[in-house]
């Protein structure tokens, strides 16, 4: 097997070219996304807890649906588009995504920590369902895990921009 | 994570080769369990490779194919929980995907993997960076750790067998110690002995005489005494010799070939005993007056009462097999002769042999065995005053033992061995000690020391350094120190050799090994087409069951040799049970020992225990095996609706597949889930029900995947697996049985329960699953 093999990311819109090796600079078979997200990257927003797929707080978009970045290879997310919760502000206007100002405007966290993943969760549930019923909101964030009992007024921040969506 | 390689694959049959050209190998599909388990580095045998399937085109789908529906390995669950295909009749299968886990990882999880998955037992999957590495039974240790441990999670109907038993794998006949425990708490003796006469012909003897190192093994150890395996298999064999007309029945058959046996031993007696068994005609040679080798002459009467020989012996004999006793190979009869007159030959002739030591005075000694065997003169004649044993293994004890009770005044015992390194065992020793013979650990044999009238006054020994060298041989080393040890009578028992002489010349020089025994194959079969050997004569001195062992192995291979498939004992279905209060009784079972002052030569020391004793040590055998449940929430439904799976050899069905605990060990290296067919089912209403601590995450505790066609309000098919209640997905046949034909009810679905939960045996903390499997019945229903 050769020891070198190119890999493209494509990470909130830029490309970045790397090699499999475990070589400096390289990219070892068994990085898990999270870890070059964070490590190599410096993208903090995605959180490690559990690491293991139970918690979501290292959930990223993946071709714009969620998926646990701790139990994913990075070797295997070559021409996959991944979103972090970095990348959902406009590049251009720095403006936010919707929903990270409906969360906001609600206070829908209280330490943060499972917030990029919520969000990412959201970003998500609305990609597939824009106009989602509550039971779905709650189907759909029943991955995320909040220590601090933010779920409320998450659902709150959903449900406004879900009704906002619809007076528009 | 350690690293491994990793390739992407392009298609299955790609996939397929490197995975099995990689010493340790694994496919990842979604990821979400394989790399939990790499991150834990719990497997066995971490990866050297790990191949990528989600790069497989085509792999991921579902098509209607008219009736049935296909459904690619590689499809993500999110995908089949969303399917239209999913949503009529079966309905069950998006709402087992729909259970799994969480939103974000059946966006990533597939259905391959989800049937693949390794088990969640917690002690399974706990870390082994935490206090290092819990190797339970499933892993390739001995214990699981459930049963005694925290097990509100595990299985209410019992446990699997792993495979490698600890009690069994130790010995040497691999008996199937936790089986006949299981049927003799069930009170099934009859059962009970069919298991252990297909290993071991002589129960009633080797539990007797085997110095059952299984115990050893026994995972009652960690916890207490180990269970008492020897004694509740003398009271087991005690039973099947009291019933022998029905276990030693003549053969409903006869193959019409013909089979010698020379010598009568522990080896020479299993033969027979499968060999008629089988049909075929089988005739012992017997040097000595009576069969039974080193059982009826080398040990004493005291530890094996004769009766119980002369009555097996007699047993086999019932069956029709002829014994020639004083009958002697080599003398009174040629290896040619019997050769030629028969199919089949095996050779157990024993180590009788004494070893020649070449010390001074050596012929003014008695040989060990021989003193064994001539006890009876003995009695009649003088035995000396003080007596000096030479050696330390379970012959010298005999010897020791047997000479105490001749009315020896003083019985000493001197061998190369520390105390620790004696090959005798522990019990045997504590034995002799504790019926006044004195041991002297450490001293070899110099001369024998002689007084003016040519008698034994004594032994002159030297001091033992080593008994082994580097390599582990032995190879005794002596230092400069020497001693005097009076004695007038000196009995040597410091091994036994194999004689080969009885062969004749052409044989003995085909037959012959390196080290002066008979060479015997994997078969037990020697160079000599036709002619079989074990025991003793085949490997040297050991212990009876080794014997027995070769025996059996030799039968089947002397019955296949001559055109018969031996038969394979069905395996036991269903799930392994113990008695979930007993198995925390710390105290083994003891059998009852004659005081040391009216111990004698010719009464057994000790007495059997009844078979109610025996039944509740039996009670204290935690039937050791993986007491898990299945974790795929997938393959519960694939057994319900019986589905296909489809690999890249070959094509299973869903019962099958999931009828062993990690379905992947059925599959060959490198093969790989390609496919599953569901059939349609019109007309059925279909569902899966599961019940768990949180709404989203948690595996099952419990959960059933049903199927029913009903017409005007009454059952006419109904098809129901439950999950999380056993290692493997279960059907519950018996409900089913219960709901075809009738009108539903709340009456009739508690008696579906009662009939599929006959069976179950739950463990201390988790009979409370019972209550939810009868909720999900109810609930199936739509009462
Ligand atoms: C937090 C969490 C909760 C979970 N809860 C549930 C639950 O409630 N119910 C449930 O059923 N499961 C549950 N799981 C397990 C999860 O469903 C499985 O991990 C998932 O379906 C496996 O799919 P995968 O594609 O990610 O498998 P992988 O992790 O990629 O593979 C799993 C195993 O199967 C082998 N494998 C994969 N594909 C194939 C193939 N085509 N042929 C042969 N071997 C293959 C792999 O080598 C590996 O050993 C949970 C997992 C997590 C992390
Ligand atoms: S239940 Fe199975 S996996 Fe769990 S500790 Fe016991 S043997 Fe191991
Ligand atoms: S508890 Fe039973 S099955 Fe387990 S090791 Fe002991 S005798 Fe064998
Ligand atoms: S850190 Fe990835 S799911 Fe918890
Ligand atoms: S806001 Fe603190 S964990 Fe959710």
């Amino acid at each position: 097997m050769e020891m070198s093999k190119e890999l493209t990311l494509h990470i909130n819109g830029q490309t970045y070219e790397f090699t499999i090796g475990r070589k400096l600079g390289q990219i070892p078979e068994s990085e898990t996304l999270l870890e070059t997200l964070r490590e190599r990257l410096g993208l903090t927003g995605t959180k490690l807890s559990c690491g293991e797929g139970a918690c979501g707080c290292c959930a990223v978009l993946m071709d714009g649906k969620a998926v646990a970045s701790c139990v994913t290879l990075t070797a295997e997310c070559g021409g996959k588009e991944i979103t972090t919760i970095e990348g959902l502000a406009d590049p251009v206007t720095g403006e936010l995504d919707p929903i990270q100002e409906a969360f906001l405007e609600h206070n829908a966290f209280q330490c943060g920590f499972c917030t990029p993943g919520i969000i990412i969760a959201v970003k998500s549930l609305l990609n597939a369902n824009p106009h989602p019923t509550e039971d779905e909101i709650k189907e759909a964030l029943s991955g995320n895990f909040c220590r601090c009992i933010s779920h409320y007024q998450v659902i709150e921040a959903v449900q406004s921009i879900v009704k906002g969506g619809e007076q528009a | 994570m350690k690293n491994f390689e990793h390739s992407n694959a392009a298609s299955f049959e790609q996939a397929a080769q490197e995975l099995q050209a990689a010493k340790y190998s694994q496919p990842i599909a979604g990821g979400t369990d394989l790399l939990g388990t790499l991150k834990t580095n719990i497997l066995p045998n971490y990866p050297s490779l790990v191949v990528n399937l989600k790069t497989i085109p085509d792999a991921a789908y579902i098509r209607d194919m008219g009736d049935k529906v296909a459904m690619g390995a590689l499809t993500t669950l999110a995908d089949v929980e969303k399917s239209d295909v999913f949503t009529g009749e079966l309905k069950a299968v998006a709402e087992a995907a729909h259970s799994v886990a969480t939103p974000i990882i059946r966006n990533s999880a597939t259905v391959g993997g989800n049937l693949c998955q390794d088990v969640r037992c917690w002690y399974y999957r706990y870390p082994d960076a935490v206090g290092g590495k819990l190797l339970c039974a499933r892993k390739g240790g001995d214990e699981c750790y459930a049963i005694q441990g925290r097990n509100q999670y595990h299985s209410i109907m019992g446990g699997m067998h792993t495979g490698h038993n600890a009690c069994s794998t130790e010995c040497p006949a691999g008996t199937d110690i936790p089986a006949y425990m299981e049927k003799i708490r069930a009170n099934d003796w009859d059962g009970a002995a069919e298991i252990i006469l297909r290993v071991n012909p002589m129960p009633m003897l080797t539990a007797r005489v085997c110095p059952h190192t299984c115990q050893t093994k026994c995972n009652q150890c960690q916890h207490g005494d180990s269970v008492s395996i020897h004694s509740v298999e003398r009271a087991l064999g005690d039973y099947i010799l009291a019933h022998a007309d029905k276990f030693y029945p003549a053969p409903a058959q006869e193959t019409g070939k013909k089979v010698s046996i020379v010598g009568g031993g522990p080896a020479g007696l299993t033969a027979a005993y499968y060999l008629r068994k089988a049909g075929h005609s089988v005739t012992i040679y017997e040097k000595m007056e009576e069969a039974g080798g080193v059982m009826m002459y080398g040990i004493p009467e005291y530890r094996l009462p004769k009766h119980y020989v002369r009555d097996l012996v007699k047993a086999i004999v019932g069956m029709g097999v002829v014994i020639k006793n004083n009958t002697e190979v080599g003398k009174d009869i040629t290896l040619e002769e019997i050769k030629s007159a028969s199919d089949t030959v095996f050779l157990d002739t024993g180590a009788w042999k004494q070893p020649i030591l070449g010390i001074d005075g050596e012929s003014l000694t008695q040989f060990g065995l021989n003193f064994l065997v001539e006890v009876k003169k003995f009695m009649t004649k003088q035995i000396g005053k003080e007596v000096l044993v030479c050696g330390g293994g379970n012959v010298a004890m005999d010897v020791a033992l047997t000479a105490v009770r001749l009315g020896a005044q003083k019985v000493k015992l001197v061998c190369l061995e520390q105390r620790d390194e004696m090959p005798a065992s522990a019990e045997e020793i504590a034995r002799a000690e504790e019926e006044g013979v004195e041991i002297f650990n450490g001293w070899g044999l110099k001369k024998v020391i002689t007084g003016a009238d040519g008698k034994i006054t004594g032994l002159e020994s030297m001091n033992c350094l080593s008994v082994r060298d580097e390599s582990g041989r032995f190879n005794p080393s002596y230092g400069e120190e020497t001693r005097v040890f009076s004695s007038d009578c000196i009995i040597l028992a410091t091994g036994q050799k194999v004689d080969i002489d009885f062969l004749g010349e052409k044989y003995r020089e085909e037959l012959k090994s390196a080290r002066g025994l008979i060479e015997v194959g994997e078969h037990r079969d020697t160079r000599a087409p036709g002619i079989y050997a074990g025991g003793d004569a085949a490997y040297g001195p050991s212990v009876a069951i080794k014997a027995i062992r070769d025996g059996g192995i030799a039968a089947r291979s002397m019955s296949r040799y001559m055109g018969f498939e031996p038969e394979v004992p069905a395996r036991d279905k269903g799930f392994t049970k113990f008695d979930p209060e007993r198995i925390y009784v710390t105290k083994g079972a003891v059998e009852k020992d004659t005081p040391v002052a009216e111990r004698c030569l010719d009464k057994e020391d000790s007495t059997s225990l009844t078979m109610e004793e025996a039944r509740a040590e039996a009670g204290r055998c935690m039937n050791c095996g993986c007491y898990s449940v299945n974790a795929s929430d997938m393959a519960t439904v694939m057994v319900a609706l019986d589905a296909e799976i489809h690999t890249t050899e070959q094509t299973f069905k869903a019962a099958d597949f999931f009828s062993v605990m990690h379905s992947v060990d059925q599959l060959k290296p490198g093969e790989l889930v390609t496919e599953i067919q569901l059939p349609k089912m019109p007309g059925y209403r279909t569902g899966y029900l599961k019940m768990r601590l949180r709404e989203a995450i948690d595996f099952a505790v419990t959960a059933l995947a049903y199927a029913y066609k009903e017409e005007d309000g009454v059952i006419v098919d109904a098809r129901l697996v439950a999950g999380g209640i056993a290692p493997v997905p279960v059907r519950l046949t018996a409900a089913e049985q219960v709901l075809i034909g009738k009108k539903k009810s709340a009456e009739l679905a508690q008696e579906a329960f009662a009939a599929a939960m006959k069976d179950a045996q739950p463990m201390k903390e988790n009979a409370y699953k019972l209550q939810e499997v009868k909720a999900q019945i109810v609930r199936s229903l739509e009462l």
